[in-house]
């Protein structure tokens, strides 16, 4: 069972999220809110953790990216959706950046909600085209990037840590994957021809939007650093 | 009374004489031809010195201060001879130098008078020379004519010779003599005066490059223009008579002008042959300073102190100094191959001899009443000197233009660039703009149109579960269909223009799961197609609308079981986009429905070619695209 929180201004459309989520036996709903508070209340004493975070962007007193980090704050198991009106690729990729796992079309029919949240659950995670070439041309541009951030932190907190920074590369089959994603072709159809089965495919996505959100954080720091915002790790700060 | 036929040549070239050369020459020309010129050489005077008078019978020239060294004075020359008739024509007496006060008497007439015979260090009358034109009548056969003289300190006073003749004979040799020693003494210091202005013109006119970190400013014009000023001044004095400041500081002027143009004329050769940075040259320009440090004292000393053996050294230092270093110059002039310090070199050591001459003829030989040769000899240098400075001005004048054209080349690209940076500067604020207008569109839209179709949808879909009341399927379809649209269009505003790959893509993500809804098998073949660089945004939103049509006509009417989407270039030249169904068809020429006529305007306007052909179980929409000119399709 999953414990799902719902956060959606708009009492209708948390209405009708609640009642999609009812309706899977393999859903529990912990709670639906209207503010970012009230998220970030419930996150704070749900216990146990909340697995599942449907989150709208627009709320009254912030944004639903706030929530999103939150949740991943406190407890980074939790796994986010973010209910869009048009699942465009502007608030997607910031909402993946924050450390979403994918999105929900707010005229989505009832079961494909309860769907989408569980196959999130089981590793698969939602993209656009349009998203697709966005994450391609972002990834390359991170790639030209990755030796920029070294020369400019160009100290051993990067260079003595390489998981970190071979986690903002993609693959070559991961790269492959988004170009036929970007191209149109369906999950089945890029399955068949890379012989690999729907969920390896599933799952690539989903390491890719891992790998987004830690690269965006990354970024953050980087460029906190480049504006003089964080000191330089000197090799003997690294040792105390 | 002593008739003086020809002075050796040999005596003449070394100065001897009491006339230049060229008088020389006329003279014994004149005496040669004519034996009617009397020249009178020896008389009867009274020199008085400090008060004390001395009578004695002296030789002519009479140099006051080889005589006299250190002391002023006056003396009265008498000269008495006898004529075999007196003239029944007009005769001239003609004097190269006397003074520096003088009066003339013949036969108890003054003929004429200059200065004052008292005042001692006044007017100067010595320096050019005298002719008094006697009428006929005043020469008798026996005749007295007196000179009486005041002589200054150091200032080259006495009394030359006397030539008395007719005047047709005299007055030539006069004449010369005048037209060498002040016309030419003009002239060069005219001459110098203006070289040494254009000199300074050029030093003050930054005309070329940075030059040890002045703009421009060759030290070699300063020299040159220093060096001809001080000439000019030296030169000229031979017109100054009553001389602005009085002797001897006047007469220290003139030497400091003489060692001024010595050193100048000296650093200047430095700087042609640039020797500016030889270890020797601080140490060389530090004693010609001295040398100049020197000069006023030895100056005042000689001239008035009464020692003049001091400035004959400080001369004889100063020009063993040039004369050192001409030679040096000139052996560097002739193992380089540069013609500016050859004639620069030549030039300076045809100074330096000749003012070797002077020196001896002026300082130390008792020669009185000839000219000094080096203001004639300084316009070599001055020539060659002018000629190095303006081609030096010139070379950096070309080399300044040079610099000019290459910055403004400069100038130029960096404009151009300049305005490449604004033309991308302009494109990003417009791009900016748009997107700014991209998210407003977008908010307005989500916050509107698509909350209210949301907030429709869910209406009809309240209670979730039951199945909806007669019609409002209908509605619900409707509604889906206005979001999907909705959808689209906003995708459209991220669309890469001539991306029709990411068109076609985009276009499947959206409607694909309305066709699985209704059980319809899509069937995707959309190869990689090249970008069409001349559709526009514009032109992507009305492709977009065209297949949207399509689509939805697929959806709505087809009754279709399996939609086949294409995307294929051909030879990379032509793309064609076909959406082919099996469905139920319809008659393309008789079907006058909205949607179909709304297609062709749209192909219309974006100039694509758009095929409709239907029949029972096939009906293909095909778009063709020209991949460089979709507009010409």
């Amino acid at each position: 069972m999953w414990r799902v929180l719902i956060v959606e201004d708009d009492p209708q459309m948390r209405e009708f999220f609640a009642g999609s989520v009812l309706r899977s036996p393999q859903l529990t709903l912990i709670s639906s809110v209207a503010t970012v508070a009230d998220a970030k209340e419930w996150l704070d004493r749900a216990t146990p953790g909340v697995d599942v975070l449907l989150t709208d962007l627009g709320l009254p007193d912030g944004s639903g990216l706030d929530v999103i980090r939150h949740a991943r704050l406190r407890n980074p198991g939790c796994e986010a959706l973010v209910i869009s009106m048009f699942g465009d690729e502007d608030n997607v990729l910031a909402s993946i950046e924050a450390g979403a796992l994918g999105y929900i079309h707010k005229d989505a029919a009832p079961d494909d909600i309860a769907n989408t949240i569980l196959e999130m659950k089981a590793g698969a995670s939602p993209i656009s085209p349009m998203i697709a070439r966005r994450v391609l041309s972002k990834y390359r541009s991170m790639q030209s990037n990755i030796a920029l951030a070294h020369a400019v932190m160009a100290q051993p907190a990067i260079k003595n840590d390489p998981p970190d920074s071979e986690r903002g590369l993609l693959s070559r089959r991961e790269q492959e994957v988004l170009e036929l994603i970007s191209r149109g072709f369906s999950y089945s159809e890029i399955a068949e021809l890379k012989s690999l089965s729907v969920h390896t495919i599933q799952t690539h996505i989903k390491s890719l939007y891992g790998k987004l959100e830690v690269h965006s954080k990354m970024e953050a720091v980087l460029e906190a650093t480049r504006m003089g915002l964080l000191p330089r790790q000197s090799p003997a700060s690294e040792k105390k | 009374m002593t008739h003086r036929r020809l002075w050796p040549w040999l005596r003449t070239l070394l100065g001897r004489g009491a006339i230049p050369v060229c008088l020389l020459v006329g003279l014994g020309w004149a005496s040669a031809g004519s034996a009617a010129i009397l020249s009178l050489t020896q008389a009867q005077a009274a020199v008085t010195v400090n008060g004390e008078t001395n009578h004695r019978t002296l030789d002519l020239p009479y140099h006051w201060d080889h005589a006299n060294p250190g002391q002023r004075g006056e003396a009265v020359f008498d000269f008495d001879f006898e004529l075999a008739q007196a003239p029944d024509a007009v005769w001239g007496i003609y004097l190269p130098r006397l003074g520096n006060a003088y009066e003339i008497w013949l036969n108890g007439i003054v003929l004429q008078r200059n200065g004052d015979l008292q005042a001692y260090n006044g007017a100067d009358y010595a320096r050019v020379p005298r002719y008094i034109t006697v009428g006929s009548g005043q020469f008798k056969t026996s005749n007295h004519i007196r000179v009486h003289i005041r002589a200054d300190v150091g200032r080259r006073g006495g009394l030359a010779p006397l030539l008395i003749g007719p005047q047709d004979e005299v007055y030539p040799l006069y004449a010369n003599d005048y037209r060498w020693r002040v016309t030419g003494s003009v002239a060069v210091a005219a001459f110098c005066f203006v070289v040494g202005l254009t000199a300074l013109a050029l030093w003050s006119t930054p005309a070329g490059p940075p030059q040890s970190g002045r703009m421009g400013r060759d030290p070699l014009y300063v020299f040159a223009a220093l060096a001809q000023l001080a000439l000019a001044v030296s030169v000229g004095d031979v017109l100054v008579e009553n001389p602005p400041l009085p002797w001897p500081w006047w007469g220290m002027v003139q030497v400091v002008a003489v060692g001024l143009w010595g050193c100048s004329m000296a650093l200047a050769c430095m700087e042609i042959a640039r020797w500016g940075l030889q270890p020797w040259a601080q140490s060389f320009r530090r004693w010609l300073t001295e040398l100049m440090l020197v000069c006023p004292v030895m100056a005042w000393w000689a001239l008035g102190s009464g020692q003049p053996m001091a400035l004959t050294v400080w001369y004889g230092l100063f020009e063993a100094t040039l004369l050192l270093f001409t030679a040096a110059f000139l052996w560097s002039a002739l193992r380089q191959s540069h013609v500016e310090q050859r004639m620069v070199a030549v030039a300076a050591a045809i100074n330096i001899g000749v003012a070797v001459r002077d020196l001896y003829v002026f300082r130390i030989d008792p020669a009185y009443g000839i000219n000094t040769w080096l203001r004639y000899s300084s316009v070599l240098f001055g020539l060659a000197l002018g000629y190095v400075v303006l081609l030096r001005f010139r070379a950096t004048s070309v080399q300044l233009h040079d610099l000019l054209g290459t910055l403004a080349s400069r100038v130029s690209k960096k404009e151009d660039a300049l305005r490449e940076t604004y033309a991308q500067l302009e494109l990003l604020a417009r791009q900016q703009e748009r997107t700014a207008e991209r998210g407003r569109i977008l908010r307005n839209m989500h916050d509107g149109v698509g909350a209210h179709i949301s907030s429709a949808m869910r209406q009809l879909q309240a209670g979730g579960v039951g199945p909806l009341a007669p019609g409002q399927d209908e509605v619900l379809l409707t509604l889906r269909d206005a979001l999907d649209q909705l959808k689209l269009s906003i995708d459209s505003i991220h669309l890469t223009a001539g991306d029709i790959t990411a068109l076609l893509a985009n276009l499947r993500y959206r409607l694909g799961p309305r066709f699985a809804a209704m059980g319809i098998e899509l069937q995707w073949d959309v190869d990689l197609l090249p970008l069409c660089p001349g559709l526009d945004a514009s032109a992507m939103s009305e492709l977009q609308f065209m297949l949207f049509a399509a689509l939805s006509n697929v959806l709505q009417h087809s009754q279709a079981r399996v939609l086949r989407i294409e995307g294929h270039a051909r030879d990379h030249m032509r793309i064609f986009v076909r959406v082919v169904d099996d469905g139920c068809g319809f008659d393309p020429q008789a079907d006058q429905r909205q949607g179909l006529a709304t297609m062709r305007e749209r192909a219309a306007s974006i100039g694509t070619h758009l095929h409709i052909s239907s029949q029972p179980g096939k009906t293909v929409v095909e778009i063709q695209l020209d991949v460089e000119s979709p507009g010409s399709a």
